[in-house]
């Protein structure tokens, strides 16, 4: 073990522990590649790949926003229902018919956002602790969505997404790839230069790092903390988008997997949970990892209960390789 | 807080007025839960008879309080590792666990119930200790390591028992959540929550739930006192796990049967409780009876929604809101008392 961890140092020299995180991370997914190939060779054929990312890129997108809070050190629990409200709104708003999609989306997006920044002002302005905050409203939007469509038998619940939504994310008109996977990739470049090459971006790693020397250094520590927080609620508004138009229709509890998956990805791309380190790169690769894991695991018979007990240890392990604190003194 | 230094040395005991405002002064979101319970109760008993033309008689206590029961002791559980500053949402994971080994396995005989009992409360105690383990030694984050161990378990539990099903001895389910005749048909549960505040009286009094509280608050002045921090943390985490077992244990008991999907709400509704009880989720302050009395505001909550006649649809929603609106005034209530010291 020692031996083997100093060759890796030796080999990695420059880069910290958190970005040797991501290397393992995008390691790891092509490794997974590779065993699923191994078994059926079909798997590594571009219609399969292409699926999963796919797949991976809702996963990735929700973890977009998580990545945004997390790296301010706060954690958002309430993307599962914040997810499905907005995926819900989109259909019974838009009936289905892109006519009316022109207007939906942005307002999709806009609640969505709105919501989230709900969530930063309770955590700003009352001290509520970001779980207690997010929990609650993650309650919040259940009870409403139950409640308003009525435990989904409302007339217009069975819309189906617009076309147009469809296509962006089913479509395929690069490569036989389908669309959703360039949205992806633009997501992910657009986050990405924010968090690399904005003001923005220097003062959450600085929030995240220290938040009362952030504070003392001139930092608005409340507005920063909010627009985080309306950015997981965003990033959930177009997760919720594009599930819907994946799915066809939206359905209740379309979103419950994505509390857990979109936390994973960000720790098992190298993110420090306590916030200040790490990157939405690595936070792609969990995505990634985490979809195909599933993806071979089913490939090789193994039930539900054995994915769930392979994805937490695989979670434990990825912790112990690049996820532990420092020694105290 | 000026109080600490008003206090007067151990040998002469100050007068009861002295001591209760000291109390009052180190014990305000403990006070305020109770209050809040106090509301609820009192909101509860008019909406009830409004609706029944009746007060509730010992049914309803029963069945409010066997409600609490299982979200009271997780949320207990959950205390011992807030109590750290740590979280723990493996909770639902192990009541999933406890839950499908004590249906599956239970049969109508005494040796089997007590067995089944040691072994599903060692469980629940085992799942604690590697948790613990994974937080301390290998130097992880609580929410990350618990958030893993509790996919680990969900799965777990599905293998045990694939289909709800199971079944656990009428006798058994009697004797936990029924009527002690012997003790003036009072609800066994009223007896449990009893001993447990009893319990919990004890424990806060030992060098090891001091150690939580320092642990709690400042981990490295603790180390620095020489306090044994890492095997007081792992205690912490397995105690937590065997309140978790126990909560999984007795879901069962009330519901003469198991579910492995039962436990997914407990994560969060403990939380919820600990809150609403007033301890701070940093760590090392609060009380657990302040977390037995969040669960009972929470089945409280539930059954004044019930009786105001508001949509069952909304109950998370007003759920929800009534965590949120709770941290809200206590925060501004903690804020004003504050600023008049």
């Amino acid at each position: 073990m020692s031996t083997e961890r100093s060759t890796l140092r030796a080999r990695l020299p420059q880069l910290t522990h958190n970005q040797r995180g991501t290397v393992f991370a995008y390691i790891a997914v092509i490794v997974l590649f590779i065993i699923g190939g191994i078994y059926r060779p079909g798997f590594l054929g571009l219609d399969n790949i292409g699926q999963l990312l796919l797949l991976a890129s809702f996963v990735g997108i929700v973890a977009a926003g998580q990545t945004f809070v997390i790296l301010i050190g706060g954690i958002d629990l309430s993307v599962p229902w914040v997810l499905n409200a907005m995926a819900v709104l989109l259909t019974t708003a838009s009936l289905g018919r892109d006519s009316r999609a022109w207007w939906v989306i942005p307002l999709v997006l806009l609640i969505g956002a709105a919501i989230g920044s709900v969530n930063g002002m309770g955590i700003v302005f009352f001290d509520i602790p970001p779980v207690v905050m997010t929990l609650g409203m993650n309650g919040i939007m259940q009870g409403l969505v139950l409640g308003l469509t009525g435990g989904f038998t409302c007339s217009t619940c069975n819309s189906v997404a617009p076309p147009v939504t469809q296509n962006a994310v089913t479509g395929q008109y690069l490569f036989g790839l389908p669309n959703g996977l360039f949205v992806w990739i633009v997501i992910a470049v657009i986050v990405g230069l924010i968090l690399s090459f904005t003001t923005l971006g220097r003062r959450v790693y600085a929030l995240g790092n220290n938040a009362v020397a952030a504070y003392l250094s001139g930092i608005n520590v409340r507005a920063v903390t909010i627009i985080m927080y309306s950015l997981g609620g965003l990033f959930a508004a177009v997760a919720g988008i594009a599930l819907t138009a994946f799915g066809q229709q939206a359905t209740l509890g379309m979103g419950d997997p994505f509390l857990f998956d979109s936390i994973a990805a960000v720790v098992i791309g190298g993110t420090s949970i306590l916030g200040g380190r790490g990157n939405y790169w690595g936070t792609i690769a969990g995505a990634i990892f985490l979809v195909v894991l599933r993806a071979v695991l089913q490939q090789y018979n193994i039930s539900e209960a054995g994915r769930s007990i392979a994805t937490g240890v695989v979670i434990l392990v990825a912790l112990l390789l690049y996820g532990r604190e420092a020694r105290e003194v | 807080m000026s109080t600490t230094e008003t206090r007067p040395a151990k040998t002469s005991r100050p007068p009861l007025g002295v001591r209760l405002n000291y109390y009052s002064a180190q014990n305000v979101p403990l006070l305020l839960s109770i209050g809040i319970l106090v509301a609820m109760i009192f909101i509860y008993l008019i909406l009830f008879a409004l609706r029944q033309h009746r007060l509730p008689g010992s049914f309803e206590l029963s069945t409010t309080l066997n409600n609490s029961m299982s979200v009271g002791l997780a949320a207990l559980g959950q205390s011992m590792v807030v109590l750290t500053g740590g979280i723990d949402l493996s909770v639902g994971g192990i009541i999933d666990v406890t839950n499908s080994v004590a249906a599956r396995m239970m049969q109508n005989n005494p040796g089997s119930m007590l067995e089944v009992t040691l072994v599903v409360l060692l469980i629940g105690a085992g799942a604690g200790f590697i948790n613990g383990i994974f937080v301390t030694y290998g130097r992880l984050q609580p929410i990350i390591v618990t958030l893993a161990t509790l996919a680990i378990w969900q799965g777990v539990a599905l293998l045990v028992l694939p289909q709800p099903g199971g079944s656990i001895p009428d006798i058994y389910s009697n004797l936990l959540s029924g009527n002690i005749s012997a003790l003036a048909n009072l609800p066994s549960s009223l007896v449990i929550f009893i001993l447990l505040i009893l319990l919990w009286q004890v424990l806060r009094r030992t060098r090891f739930l001091v150690t939580l509280f320092a642990i709690g608050n400042d981990e490295r002045a603790a180390r620095a006192n020489g306090a044994p921090v890492q095997l007081a943390k792992v205690g912490a985490y397995t105690v937590g796990g065997l309140f978790s077992g126990a909560a999984g244990l007795y879901l069962a008991a009330v519901a003469t049967s198991g579910d492995a999907t039962t436990g997914t709400q407990f994560t969060l509704t403990s939380i919820a409780a600990v809150v609403l009880g007033g301890m701070s989720l940093f760590g090392g302050r609060g009380s657990a009876v302040g977390s037995l009395i969040g669960a009972c505001i929470l089945t409280l909550l539930l059954n004044v929604l019930f009786f105001a006649g508001v949509n069952p649809q909304l109950q998370e929603f007003f759920q929800g809101l009534f965590l949120i609106l709770a941290v809200i005034i206590s925060t501004l209530i903690r804020r004003l008392l504050q600023r008049a010291r």
